[in-house]
């Protein structure tokens, strides 16, 4: 058989090598050495098992391989470090635990981690390389008697493409270390074409797996009125938060009762409930029993709080307005009552509601109104300087149930005055930070319930400083990270933290107990923190940020200073006045700069 | 060594399998001449400033050193059996010796028994009245009180003791009989075995080194000491083999090979150090919880912090890159090296994990003589420690030569 090929084979390019077949581990070892010491270096050994020691019979160097898992190694670490160092340690400061922002021992676990891994890809991928592996098929297998090296044969093989290969020499060769079966290894010389079928299935594949992203890409260049489409579910609308049997252990599905109205659990309100809303209770039941009853009512389910913040601000947009307006207009309003006084309720009750798109569509709107000639200018002020609208937020409470309950509600009121519709749906989609205050009579405390003592202010100064500051920073002028960062990204949807120590929001305009309840429930992009600080917490906040803009606006109380230091605060005030100028004339000169100082200059002005 | 050459054990007397003369003659004087500078490190470790205190420390650092090179090998001894390790039959017969010598360490014991029962809080804070003045005192006490330390104490080296003959003396009765059964029973024993060894471990690392700091805790503390004693045990085993082919013996049996595996545990075991040592740290670091950084914050003053710098770079770093090398873990005289340097590290480690606790402010150097008293306990009691390994080895062959995996093992080859 052997000639019988070799007479086929007459061309020798054609032949890839030779391979000797042994019986045994020991003659194929005895072979390997006497191939080794005849100078071929491009062999190669096929065992059934692992024999140990071939290598040095073969003469085969030791691989290469260790090397290349050292360097993938070395740049999975060098990789985790950099990639830390520079997410958390240049562009995105933020403080963890209270460790610097490059911190080692943080950092070694990741870096740690992506070593293994990458040493671990590179081994495997470097393995199958230095193999050339994967290929379809080895000039080998041509050789039937060859299947056998994986059961009971060992087979040595010579390349051809040795220095020292010369056919005969080394069959001989072979031959004399006692192989019964010297074979040629034949070159595969059977087409590469990739088979027509298997061409036509990879391309059909390739192309449909081009309909995913293109369906991807033109949904996002489309408008659509249906609600997004989500590949992975929000956690806030995961269906596993839904319940997968509904209850019969009520007749309306509930399967608990609600509180009782007006009624306070026991336990529930520590500090009484003026204490707790921020605002008068007394006055308030004078001005408006319905809503005064609605606010007691709302805080004896605690548990239903946080949900109320979701609900109100869209759907209940319609229920949530009258509740608040309506009893605004009756009291003569602290604040700026006077272009409300005169309206009535019903018109009153859709300003809120209809904000901007009031001003988009007045055809419709205000024909309906009583009184639409009043409520133009009422709602455009307040959104040029002051935008807040503590009404949802003071709401939010009030108005939870109907907001579950009784959509149904809502309809027949805005049935009565059709305008209303409109705005109702659009109102949350058109923005909320142009909402008015205007018609905001509530009677808010005006002072703060707690006995202001330096601890409590220092209590006050910490939770601001864990909570707020993110946002408005430490000295309140809305420098946070957050902010910073937001700004620095051009977040489009980045509503800027407004200043703290803004005039509007002094005591006076801004009184303690609706600070409380905007800190309580949040205002336009401001989430409410009512379930995360506590009540007493959230007073000692307000009397801290009142301390906070008595030290922004301190030209004012000049007079609080007593007779004999005032000249020496004067001459201290001048001699920052004067190293603001420097500082300004100085980053007025590096012009990147300047950002930085603005709320210097603007002080100095002051 | 290749399947083609047939492998011709050696009679069991012959004389290439018996300890070195030069090696048994040391045996006395290592124990006389041990005992008299342990001694004498621990007469001048009471002339620090803390006096008896300090010397007392210094005494515990070099038994745990000795103790944990003991308790490494037990553990080597047990695992070969339980995962039925060929390669590693003969140099198992090194780590048998270095472990049975366990009677001895339980006598080295009785000193800071004594201390712990007569010696009031010279050793342990938690003896001490200002402790028991704490409010979890009463708590702790129920497990920190002489009684109950001498009755762990007496279980640990009751079970290490047990452990020890039972898997020796198997070993050395095989010698003589040849019996494959006996491997077979001790393959039976090993599992439950190894469970006793890490209690057991664990319970001299928290009794004996973390109880120094009543207050202080850490769970991974036992795991951290196991950790340095097989490393060190590992070195120990590869410093005495060497030693051994360096007087002429075992030369046939014990080859490349086998350092090779050697240098690839010890490699790891440097990995697994570092592992634990930094888990054990990043946890407490991070934390940042008082009663928990006590025990670091101590071991970064008065000049503890270069220690624990060393440590990093001298125990892991450096023999961590050295040992990469392959070429390296193939080279018995570098393997050797290596060892020996990694022994010093182990006491280095212990060094640090003991001493802090002597004193407040005398820092690492201990004022010049509580560092001379130190050294000179480690080197006595080390020495002593030997010369028991020595006395025991005079009397048996320094392989397994019946053991029925030795010709895989002799004609082990890594690849």
């Amino acid at each position: 058989m052997k000639d019988e090929i070799m007479a086929e084979i007459e061309d020798q390019e054609l032949i890839h090598g030779l391979t000797a077949e042994f019986d045994s581990v020991d003659s194929l070892l005895t072979a390997c050495r006497r191939v080794r010491d005849a100078g071929f270096t491009r062999t190669d050994a096929f065992t059934p098992f692992p024999v140990h020691g071939i290598d040095k019979a073969l003469g085969i160097r030791p691989t290469k391989l260790p090397w290349i898992s050292l360097t993938g190694g070395v740049i999975g670490c060098l990789t985790g470090l950099a990639m830390e160092v520079w997410m958390n340690g240049i562009n995105y400061q933020y403080i963890i635990s209270g460790k610097p922002f490059i911190s080692l021992p943080a950092f070694i676990p990741v870096s740690f981690e992506l070593t293994i891994l990458l040493a671990a890809f590179s081994s495997f991928l470097g393995m199958l390389a230095l193999n050339r592996l994967p290929r379809f098929s080895n000039p080998l297998f041509t050789n039937p008697r060859f299947d056998r090296a994986t059961d009971d044969r060992f087979f040595l093989f010579i390349d051809s493409k040795d220095p020292r290969f010369e056919l005969e020499g080394a069959r001989k060769l072979l031959s004399d270390c006692g192989s019964q079966h010297v074979d040629p290894v034949v070159e595969d010389n059977s087409s590469a074409t990739v088979p027509r079928p298997f061409f036509y299935v990879l391309c059909t594949l390739a192309i449909l797996a081009l309909v995913p992203p293109v369906v991807i890409a033109r949904m996002r260049v489309t408008r659509s009125g249906s609600p997004r489409f989500h590949i992975f579910y929000d956690m806030d609308f995961s269906p596993a938060k839904d319940a997968q049997t509904k209850t019969t252990l009520f007749a309306d599905g509930r399967s608990m009762r609600p509180d009782v109205p007006g009624t306070v659990a026991r336990g529930q309100l520590e500090y009484g409930l003026d204490f707790n809303t921020g605002i008068d209770m007394e006055a308030l039941a004078a001005i408006d029993p319905e809503r005064a009853q609605r606010l007691v009512g709302a805080f004896q389910p605690p548990a239903e709080e946080p949900a109320e913040e979701a609900p109100a601000e869209d759907t209940p947009a319609v229920e949530e307005v009258p509740a608040e307006d309506e009893p605004a207009e009756q009291p003569p309003a602290e604040e700026e009552p006077a272009e409300e006084e005169p309206a009535d309720d019903k018109p009153a009750e859709d300003k809120p509601a209809e904000d901007k798109p009031a001003e988009d569509k007045p055809a419709d709107d205000k024909p309906a109104d009583d009184k639409p000639a009043e409520e133009k200018p009422a709602e455009e002020k307040p959104a040029d300087e002051e935008p807040m609208e503590e009404k949802p937020a003071d709401d939010k409470p009030a108005e939870e149930k109907p907001a579950e309950e009784k959509p149904a509600d809502a309809k027949p009121m805005a049935e009565e005055k059709p305008a209303e519709e409109q705005p109702a749906e659009e109102a949350p989609a058109a923005e909320p930070p142009v909402d008015s205050l205007t018609v905001d009579n509530t009677p808010w405390l005006k002072t703060n319930p707690l006995s202001i003592t330096m601890a409590k202010l220092e209590r006050g100064q910490q939770q601001f400083n864990i909570y707020c500051a993110v946002c408005h920073g430490r000295d309140g002028s809305g420098s946070g990270l957050v902010a910073q960062r937001a700004q620095k990204i051009l977040s489009p949807t980045w509503v800027p933290p407004t200043k703290l120590y803004n005039v509007d929001l002094g005591p006076e305009q801004y009184p303690d107990g609706k600070l409380f309840n905007t800190i309580t429930h949040g205002i336009r992009k401001m989430p409410g923190y009512g379930a995360q600080i506590k009540a007493e917490d959230r007073w000692a906040i307000v009397a801290y940020l009142r301390a906070l803009q008595a030290s922004r606006n301190a030209d004012a109380l000049v007079d609080l200073v007593p007779e004999g230091q005032r000249s020496e605060l004067k001459s201290m005030q001048e001699a920052v006045k004067q190293r603001l100028e420097e500082e300004a004339q100085k980053a007025a000169e590096a012009a990147n700069k300047s950002a930085e100082d603005a709320p210097k200059t603007a002080l100095q002005n002051s | 060594m290749s399947h083609s050459e047939p492998i011709k054990l050696k009679a069991p007397d012959h004389e290439s399998l018996q300890l070195p003369a030069s090696m048994a003659n040391l045996a006395l004087p290592l124990l006389g001449g041990g005992g008299l500078v342990l001694l004498i490190g621990w007469a001048i470790g009471t002339a620090t400033e803390e006096g008896v205190r300090y010397a007392m420390l210094a005494y515990l650092s070099a038994f745990m050193f000795c103790i944990t090179v003991s308790l490494g090998s037990l553990f080597f001894v047990i695992i070969q059996h339980l995962s039925r390790a060929g390669w590693s039959a003969t140099v198992r017969r090194t780590t048998e010796l270095l472990a049975s010598a366990m009677p001895l360490l339980a006598v080295m014991f009785v000193p800071i028994l004594i201390a712990v029962w007569v010696g009031g809080e010279t050793m342990y804070a938690w003896r001490g009245e200002a402790f028991h003045e704490l409010e979890v005192a009463e708590a702790k006490s129920l497990y920190l009180n002489p009684l109950f330390f001498t009755v762990r104490a007496v279980f640990c080296f009751g079970a290490w003791i047990l452990l020890a003959r039972y898997f020796c003396g198997m070993s050395k009765r095989q010698d003589e009989t040849g019996e494959v059964k006996l491997t077979e029973k001790m393959q039976f024993w090993s599992g439950p075995a190894v469970i006793v060894f890490g209690l057991t471990a664990s319970i001299a690392a928290f009794d004996w080194i973390m109880s120094l700091a009543p207050l202080w805790f850490s769970t991974m503390f036992g795991v951290y000491i196991f950790a340095g004693s097989v490393l060190s045990s590992l070195a120990a085993c590869t410093v005495l083999v060497y030693w051994f082919q360096s007087q002429g013996k075992v030369k046939d049996e014990i080859t490349v090979e086998h350092y090779h595996d050697l240098g690839k545990l010890i490699f790891g075991f440097i990995v697994f150090w570092a592992y634990i040592s930094f888990s054990q740290y990043m946890l407490i670091w991070y934390a940042n919880i008082p009663e928990e950084t006590e025990w670091f914050f101590l071991r970064q003053e008065h000049g503890w912090a270069t220690i624990s710098i060393i440590l990093i770079l001298l125990h892991w770093l450096l023999p961590f890159l050295a040992m990469l090398s392959r070429n390296l873990r193939r080279s018995p005289r570098w393997v050797f090296g290596w060892s020996l340097y990694l022994l010093v590290m182990h006491f280095i480690d212990l060094f640090w994990s003991i001493m802090p606790q002597a004193s407040e402010t005398l820092g690492p150097s201990g004022g010049g003589l509580g560092m001379l008293s130190v050294i000179l306990c480690g080197v006595g009691m080390t020495a002593l420690y030997l010369g028991g390994v020595f006395k025991l080895a005079a009397d048996v062959p320094l392989i397994p030569v019946r053991d029925p995996r030795l010709v895989e093992s002799i004609a082990f080859e890594n690849i």
